[in-house]
């Protein structure tokens, strides 16, 4: 059964995240396409609806904080509504940590954790999982500063979902035999991610901006997999898993002094003092503005991925960042959408987003469209980094992003994992104890100059990398026009 | 990708019982999630209205369920309910065209709408001080939709796109079509609900104000409204906005009914944006709730979802044939398919993966599942369904469903009833008759080489 949505799914949940302003687009530029020009279709608004002007103020329930003696933070955040429970746990320094021969080594060791343990085999695990009808998971996510271990289920299951969390998290075995099936998966899963149009996007776009590694990795490599051995992920589990590192989030129907008790009856044993920061390399010089198309044939689309370097999560700059990043292209109500969708008929959906991390992150602008009007579609992509750079943001367009945001926290309190995880981010990144209390204060304190000063900042059109992933032999000659072009592979091998 | 279907599993009914476990483990008492309070009623204009108030957070979600899918299409217009889904947004009487993105988004909340073969689905998430904004739109478009030439154009390209986008650009996309098209003889689950570019290009005008008058009518929609509100203020407010709107004669029935298939059907797709062989399997099931649509849903469970299932300890961790794997059953409003997916491990052979595959269902039908296994299965539609419930969005287009499909907003809470009454006999009666070659397809996807462009043949 297929069933299909107005908008992509995945996008509209991170909308809910937090929420943006729209504009009515002025017209733009037509662009010397390769199609036969379609009318366009103009936004309107017509102000007939009756919306209630009071914004909803909620506060951001507060999990209780506690330090345990070997250093583990723990965050508790009560929720009654259903008997569930929900662990979170975050271990830095995560994939940045991975050795510049080894790319991956943190997700090979975040995915054998399940694969045995000094008590469990991988078959036994996976079978207790499933009769409790719990969730375990674990993932270290390219370009993250944590790796994170999830756990799930019934409330009255706690105690034995945290004897598995923390058998996985502190136990794990690592054994060759499984090591030697993990890696068949991988390779798999390598080959399937190099068909993925968006993958390849991704992957060519933080290497051009970032260069090397750690920060330029989106993947393991056909190498790194074949190379890893049990020892190596001995090493990191040894090196990085700490309590001094990590910081254990839960939500649930409990009590927080009783899971308390249960968390360090699990984890209390647990030793190893925190590691400094890690340090990275410090990032290449941007380069000049270019062009990076990834050849794909057989494709009926392009793939556009238009951005820049971003920010640290710490940065003051945040709040601008993300009231920018919300007008331009932060749903289907901001000006990438109703551009490139709602007016061309060009694209599903065109977008914008920013990665804050505790490394300068990146920003940019995306969206697949049919590789006819992959001329126009860069055309307004430009047309509309220009105006969010060169004019100031409505007045009007400005009121509706603060209040946007504001009124956006009542969704989120029905997912209380959504919550923590919004307190987990405060903790690992070191942000104010009182961050969310005060962050609807601080988006609407960003008027229309901030916002301007952030687009010339971060829509830096002199160093904007662009990646188009397509069939070459169509859209080669169209992307000359708008700047240097080099043509790669899929994997990065130069095509030129 | 062969875990691609599993995220469609969520519409699937969750379940919840007693439960017994592995042997090691200790069960630590029955759950059960209380009923919801469904206040359900009708206008005069033959709208149906189910109320749930849910005080938990100061939110509601409004779901709009339409009695109309894909399976109304004719030959020549297929694809036509999900772009008239798209239609839906491009303004009505007192709303323009992406206006209403702009309202719901700039005032806190979420939306999204949704076709599939049986149902459309339009829906929106609220702070709860947004009562009237949601109960608005939703009137205003089932009123007078205001439909031009310009914005008609606009969204035939944007649906093309999204065909594009999710299917000609991606890897076994035509394979995902292909299984439902060799599977079913009546052309109403045949065809595509995304739809061929031909029939997208030759939808006119005069067919979208066709369909608004034949579908889009009280009489053929069900309003939930799941969320925080007083349940006769919300009914006052639903009687001011959607009162006045007239109904329309019933649309005819579609007939869903299939014919006995005789003999296997397969197909070998070679696919240049392949990077991996895939192998897509379809058998044949009931309706949805009907029990043995339930016993079905139970045996994809322990066949394929889940690190402990049967095709992924033997087929991946033992046998190492595959690299991935999955299976879930539709439960449609007509004869529905259970799907199985997998994709081979590096240097297998598609043949051998495929014999890996026909030896675990063998094994299936000779033993039968275990009572341990039936438990398990349960266990995890319940973890499902406690989920589901956390979301009054989730809840809405649930109920809603469940009304357009079998007329009965209460299976939100006696699902659980029906899952937990499949009893082992029963699972694996449901298991001998349904999983058999006669009433399966089966598409394999090979990698051709780039430049290729996509071609299929039937195998025989």
């Amino acid at each position: 059964m297929k069933t299909l949505g107005l908008i992509s799914r995945l996008t509209w949940q991170a909308v809910l995240a937090f929420v943006v302003v729209a504009f009515v687009a002025p017209l733009a530029p037509t662009a010397t396409g390769q199609e036969k020009a379609v009318p366009l279709s103009k936004v309107e608004r017509l102000d007939r609806a009756p919306v209630n002007k009071e914004v909803l103020r909620v506060k951001l329930p507060r999990p209780v904080a506690v330090k345990l003696k070997n250093g583990l933070t723990l965050l508790l955040l009560e929720n009654h509504k259903l008997p569930t429970v929900a662990f979170s746990l975050w271990i830095r320094p995560g994939q940045l940590a991975d050795p510049s021969d080894l790319p991956g080594l943190a997700s090979f060791t975040a995915g054998m954790l399940r694969e045995g343990t000094e008590r469990r085999t991988s078959a036994q695990i996976a079978n207790e999982i499933d009769s409790l009808g719990a969730t375990l998971s674990a993932a270290a996510a390219f370009g993250s500063s944590y790796l994170s271990v999830d756990a799930s289920g019934l409330i009255s299951d706690a105690p034995q979902i945290l004897d598995l969390l923390s058998d996985v998290a502190l136990h794990p075995s690592f054994s060759p035999n499984e090591l030697a099936q993990y890696k068949q998966r991988e390779e798999a899963s390598l080959e399937q991610r190099l068909s993925n149009p968006g993958f390849l996007a991704r992957q060519a776009f933080r290497r051009v901006l970032y260069g090397d590694a750690p920060l330029s990795i989106t993947s393991p490599t056909k190498e790194s997999i074949e190379k890893v051995t049990a020892d190596d992920l001995k090493k990191f589990h040894s090196e990085h898993f700490r309590p001094g590192n990590s910081i254990l989030g839960v939500t649930g129907d409990f009590k927080t002094a009783e899971m308390q008790a249960l968390i360090e009856k699990y984890f209390g044993a647990w030793a190893g003092a925190a590691e400094p920061p890690l340090k990275l390399p410090s990032s290449a010089t941007p380069q000049a503005a270019k062009i990076t198309l990834v050849d794909r044939p057989s494709s009926v689309q392009t793939f556009i991925i238009g951005g820049d370097r971003g920010i640290r999560r710490t940065d003051p700059d945040y709040y601008a960042l993300t009231v920018m990043n919300r007008v331009i292209g932060g749903g289907p109500q901001a000006r990438l959408f109703l551009n490139l969708r709602e007016e061309h008929s060009y694209t599903y959906g065109a977008y914008s987003n920013f990665n804050a991390e505790s490394y300068p992150g990146d920003w940019f602008a995306s969206a697949a469209v049919r590789t006819p009007v992959t001329d126009g579609s860069m055309t307004q992509f430009l047309y509309e980094f220009k105006r969010i750079r060169d004019e100031a943001v409505p007045q009007g367009e400005l009121d509706e992003a603060h209040r946007a945001i504001v009124a956006g926290f009542a969704l989120s309190l029905e997912q209380p994992a959504q919550v923590l995880t919004s307190w987990l981010t405060v903790q690992h990144f070191g942000l104010p104890a009182d961050y969310w209390d005060s962050y609807p204060d601080h988006i609407s304190a960003i008027d229309a100059a901030a916002v301007q000063a952030a687009a010339k900042k971060y829509v830096d059109l002199d160093h904007l990398q662009w990646v188009c992933v397509g069939d070459r032999k169509q859209i080669q000659d169209v992307l000359a026009k708008y700047g240097t072009v080099a043509v790669v592979d899929a994997n990065g091998k130069s095509e030129n | 990708m062969a875990a691609k279907r599993l995220w469609k599993a969520a519409l699937v009914p969750g379940l919840l019982c007693c439960m017994g476990l592995g042997a090691a483990l200790t069960w630590a008492g029955t759950v059960r999630v209380p009923d919801l309070d469904l206040h359900d009623s009708r206008l005069d204009n033959g709208l149906r209205v189910i109320l749930v108030p849910d005080h938990s957070a100061p939110v509601y979600s409004i779901n709009m369920a339409y009695n109309v899918g894909s399976r109304n299409e004719r030959p020549g217009r297929t694809g036509f309910a999900h772009l008239f889904e798209h239609m839906m947004f491009e303004g009505s009487a007192n709303v323009g065209k992406g206006e209403h993105f702009i309202l719901v988004l700039n005032n806190g909340g979420g939306m999204n709408g949704t076709t599939n073969e049986d149902r459309t689905v339009y829906f929106e998430e609220l702070p709860k001080n947004q009562l009237d904004l949601g109960l608005f739109l939703e009137s205003d478009r089932m009123q007078a939709l205001n439909i031009t030439q310009a914005n008609f154009e606009n969204q035939r390209k944007t649906v093309q796109e999204e065909r594009r986008q999710s299917i000609d650009n991606q890897p076994y996309g035509r394979a995902e079509l292909d299984v439902d098209n060799l599977s079913y003889d009546n052309f109403a689950y045949k065809h595509s609900t995304i739809g061929s570019m031909s029939d997208l290009d030759a939808a006119t005008l005069q067919d979208v104000k066709d369909f608004f008058r034949t579908y889009y009518a009280p009489n053929n929609a069900v309003l939930t409204l799941v969320g925080d509100f007083d349940p006769d203020e919300a009914l006052a407010k639903v009687k001011k906005y959607f009162g006045s709107i007239p109904s329309q004669p019933a649309p005819l029935k579609v007939d869903l009914a299939e014919d006995a298939h005789y003999g296997e059907r397969r197909e070998i797709i070679y696919d240049p944006l392949a990077r991996l062989p895939e192998i897509d399997i379809a058998y044949h099931i009931p309706p949805g709730n009907t029990p043995d649509n339930y016993a079905a849903q139970e045996l994809a469970v322990i066949l394929a979802q889940g690190q402990s299932s049967r095709f992924y300890q033997h087929l991946v961790k033992e046998k190492q044939l595959a690299s991935q794997v999955s299976a879930v059953a539709d439960a449609r409003i007509g004869p529905s398919l259970l799907y199985l997916s997998a994709n081979p491990a590096p240097g297998v052979k598609a043949e051998d993966l495929e014999k890996g595959i026909d030896d675990e269902i063998a094994a299936v039908l000779k033993d039968g599942v275990t009572s341990d296994e039936l438990a398990k299965a349960k266990t995890q539609l319940l973890r499902r369904f406690i989920d589901q419930r956390r979301s009054s969005l989730r809840t809405a287009i649930l109920i809603g469903q469940y009304t357009v499909y079998f007329n009965d907003p209460t299976l939100i809470n006696t699902i659980q009833d029906k899952q937990e009454a499949v009893t082992l006999d029963q699972a694996n009666a449901t298991a001998r008759k349904y999983l058999v070659p006669d009433q399966r397809t089966v598409v394999t996807t090979l990698p051709a080489p780039p430049d290729a462009t996509a071609s299929a043949k039937p195998a025989r």
